[in-house]
């Protein structure tokens, strides 16, 4: 940003956005959730889907920088004030999501005094308050030091600080040896607090026993882990390309990179275990949300923007080791795991509502357009969509053998790898050989027909293609969009202000400070 | 103590409709809201096909999945067993929605089946005894809204508009508490059923097929 041009152009498209964004949550707030594409199939939708992304970001950062003032790993330090900011702004437009999701927006400080002990959604809404407080009050700890000394220039960043700094004008060693002992512990307490709000996140849909999809015990497991791997992809991500820090010290971002890439293959691993304990279940209703997922309407966000970008790219680029030294590389591929986790968040909401609760309920009578999307779908999906999954299943099976390849030649070098590698080399055999019959098991029917009855025999078509329907049919509407697009701008815009009028990467190293590196 | 219960008899139903609409009467309900919905049900390959509809009112459980996810005490089960939704209270989060295994919880978007709401959709709905008028931004729009056995008619001796206006009376209304009631016999009728049972929700609704 030393560009004045760019600098200009970056004020100008964040404002705009934000504002217009402003626009669509006031005709949200006037009209109701009627401008939403929502229905009575589908009560949840993108502004969930953002809320549970905004709550795992924010978890994520918050545990990697315990790391950092808990566990004493030094290595982060550069980044821990970033990670506790970037919690809190993240937690905030996480909230603003649910905020504007509810019916009833002027009524959200009920919650504090009708209280159900029984609702998971309860439980977090406290927890997520008490989590503010941890925050804010880390933060400010954090920053305490370096507000005094800020505050003593001229200007507006100035004033700011001074004003932030809340009377405090303690700068002696021993009050940062007792600031940092606070963050120490208030960092410990968080670490349950943080678990707490995006493990009951996941458990808000794990203990929904009407919905198979939802209800397994590694759902809020699943939360977690993607909520540290989205939370350290967004911070080596910031580290990169907006601190100082991330330029100068050359290795940071790559250590933070292989984390991320560490906590996406075991998000992956267990996201495979969800899948075929699901699949091999046969649970209609379940089902009917794996092929939501794979096969429905946004097949795509699953095979391209979840597995494509958001994890097989991401890891190729972390792993790879012409690449993973470059924290630009590595940055990057950060970057795309962020927004590959938004991927992974829809699929969590929508294809929870994609079976239906009895047979039958969506062709009940029911005379309203906004309660049919069942009935305006096709029960087969057209023949290019089809085409389209299969090219991307054969995208992904190129993507893990790539890996997979780079993996050999990692063990090759040690001696003991010769069971190692012959394991891995199975495993890719197994997984070609999988992905295959689940193509073959994929191929349009008039396709199928027209291959003629010598390759049917071979291949496992099934004889008649199951007709599916997807319930879970919802798009956003324009305003449901917009009006994302106001929440994430204005949390960018304050993050932006936080970044340049803050003193967030704190002095320069000095003789005596407490964040001296050797 | 009266448990209201309701037997709904499958072989009599024909699968009509006339509940859902004396349902959407009685209760001025808007588009998309419609307490009570016939749910077809097909069975087998042609030539060898049976057909079955299945009315679907609230289950008002005795074990409801929707009362303990709330997270402000809006909806709750009284001890007659009808399960109710304070309009005042709730924030219209929609989870009661989600955790419903029956999709019998419905959010009012403040729709109107004709442009502005004609004299009928302006006319107060007799819900809870309040006599609420829907108008934009005040309760119910924005609320989550279910079938109540039409408590503001059992509450007078009634019965249920969908009971009521059954010709093939295929829908049987009463007290589970006293064992001499029509339901208490009929639930122990061995046609005798309940939707989804598996989930431990102890419907109040029965089925005999």
């Amino acid at each position: 940003m030393q560009d004045k041009g760019l600098y200009y152009a970056y004020w100008v498209a964040l404002l705009t956005v934000t504002l217009v964004g402003m626009g669509a949550i006031l005709v949200r707030f006037t009209e109701g959730l009627a401008v939403t594409n929502l229905s009575n199939f589908v009560p949840w939708g993108l502004w969930v889907a953002f809320y549970i992304y905004f709550i795992g970001l924010s978890a994520g950062s918050f545990l990697l920088s315990t790391l950092i003032y808990v566990f004493g790993v030094k290595r982060f330090e550069a980044v821990g004030r970033l990670a506790v900011f970037t919690a809190l702004i993240s937690l905030v437009a996480g909230l603003a999501f649910v905020w504007v999701d509810i019916g009833h927006m002027e009524r959200f400080y009920t919650v504090f005094y009708n209280i159900n002990a029984t609702s998971v959604l309860e439980w977090e809404i406290f927890l997520y308050n008490f989590y503010v407080v941890i925050l804010l009050a880390e933060l400010w700890l954090l920053l305490r030091r370096d507000f005094i000394r800020a505050g003593e220039g001229e200007g507006l960043a100035a004033q700011i600080c001074r004003l932030l700094a809340l009377g405090s004008n303690d700068v002696s060693p021993d009050s940062v040896k007792r600031d940092m002992g606070l963050v120490r512990i208030l960092g410990a307490v968080g670490i349950p607090v943080a678990i707490g709000v995006h493990g009951g996140t996941g458990a808000i849909f794990a203990v929904v026993a009407a919905r198979p999809y939802w209800h397994s015990g590694l759902f809020p497991i699943v939360f977690l882990v993607s909520a540290l791997a989205s939370g350290g992809a967004l911070l080596a991500f910031l580290a990169a390309f907006f601190t100082k820090e991330g330029r100068r010290d050359r290795a940071l971002v790559p250590t933070l990179g292989k984390l991320v890439g560490g906590l996406l293959a075991l998000d992956l691993l267990l996201l495979a275990s969800e899948f075929l304990v699901g699949l091999y279940g046969n649970i209609p209703e379940d089902m009917a949300a794996y092929n939501a997922i794979t096969q429905g309407p946004y097949w795509w966000v699953f095979w391209a923007v979840q597995l494509g970008l958001g994890a097989a790219l991401p890891l190729l680029i972390i792993f790879n080791g012409r690449t993973n030294v470059s924290p630009t590389w590595v940055g990057s591929a950060c970057l795309l795991v962020v927004a590959g986790v938004l991927g992974v968040r829809w699929n969590i909401v929508n294809p929870g509502f994609s079976g239906q609760q009895i047979e039958g309920l969506g062709s009940a009578v029911l005379p309203t357009p906004r309660a049919f999307p069942i009935t305006r779908l096709p029960s087969q999906l057209p023949e290019p969509t089809q085409w389209f999954f299969i090219l991307g299943t054969l995208v992904f099976i190129g993507a893990v053998s790539v890996i997979f390849f780079h993996l050999l030649r990692q063990l090759r070098e040690q001696r003991a790898g010769v069971l190692a590698r012959s394991g891995a080399a199975l495993g890719l055999l197994a997984l070609i050989l999988g992905s295959l019959w689940f193509i073959a098991n994929n191929i349009p029917m008039s396709t199928a027909a027209a291959i003629g009855p010598s390759l049917t025999a071979i291949l496992p078509i099934p004889k008649e293609y199951a007709a599916t329907r997807f319930s879970s049919a919802y798009t956003p509407s324009l305003i449901e969009w917009l009006a994302s697009a106001g929440i994430i701008g204005l949390a960018v815009t304050l993050f932006t202000l936080g970044i340049r009028l803050l003193p967030m990467e704190g002095e320069p190293v000095k003789e005596g400070a407490w964040h001296v590196r050797p | 103590m009266k448990r209201y219960a309701m037997v709904i008899d499958l072989l009599r139903c024909v699968g009509c409709n006339a509940c859902t609409l004396a349902c959407k009467q009685e209760n001025h309900t808007p588009p998309g809201v419609s307490y009570n919905v016939v749910i077809p049900q097909e069975e087998g390959q042609y030539p060898n096909i049976k057909r079955l509809t299945i009315p679907r009112p609230c289950m008002q459980c005795d074990q409801p999945p929707c009362v303990k996810v709330c997270p402000v005490r809006a909806t709750w089960k009284r001890d007659d067993g009808v399960v109710v939704i304070d309009y005042e209270k709730c924030i219209g989060c929609r989870y009661c929605m989600a955790a419903c295994p029956y999709g019998a919880r419905y959010f009012d978007f403040g729709e109107n089946y004709t442009e502005r709401g004609n004299e009928f959709e302006r006319a107060p709905s007799p819900e809870y005894g309040q006599n609420r008028v829907r108008e934009k931004g005040k309760s119910p729009i924005g609320n989550v809204r279910k079938c109540h056995f039409c408590l503001h008619r059992i509450v007078k001796g009634e019965e249920p508009a969908c009971v009521q206006t059954c010709m093939s009376r295929a829908r049987h209304f009463g007290d589970l508490g006293d064992p001499e009631s029509n339901v208490s016999r009929l639930v122990k009728d061995r046609r005798a059923f309940r939707l989804r049972q598996e989930l431990g929700t102890e419907p109040s609704v029965y089925y005999l097929k």
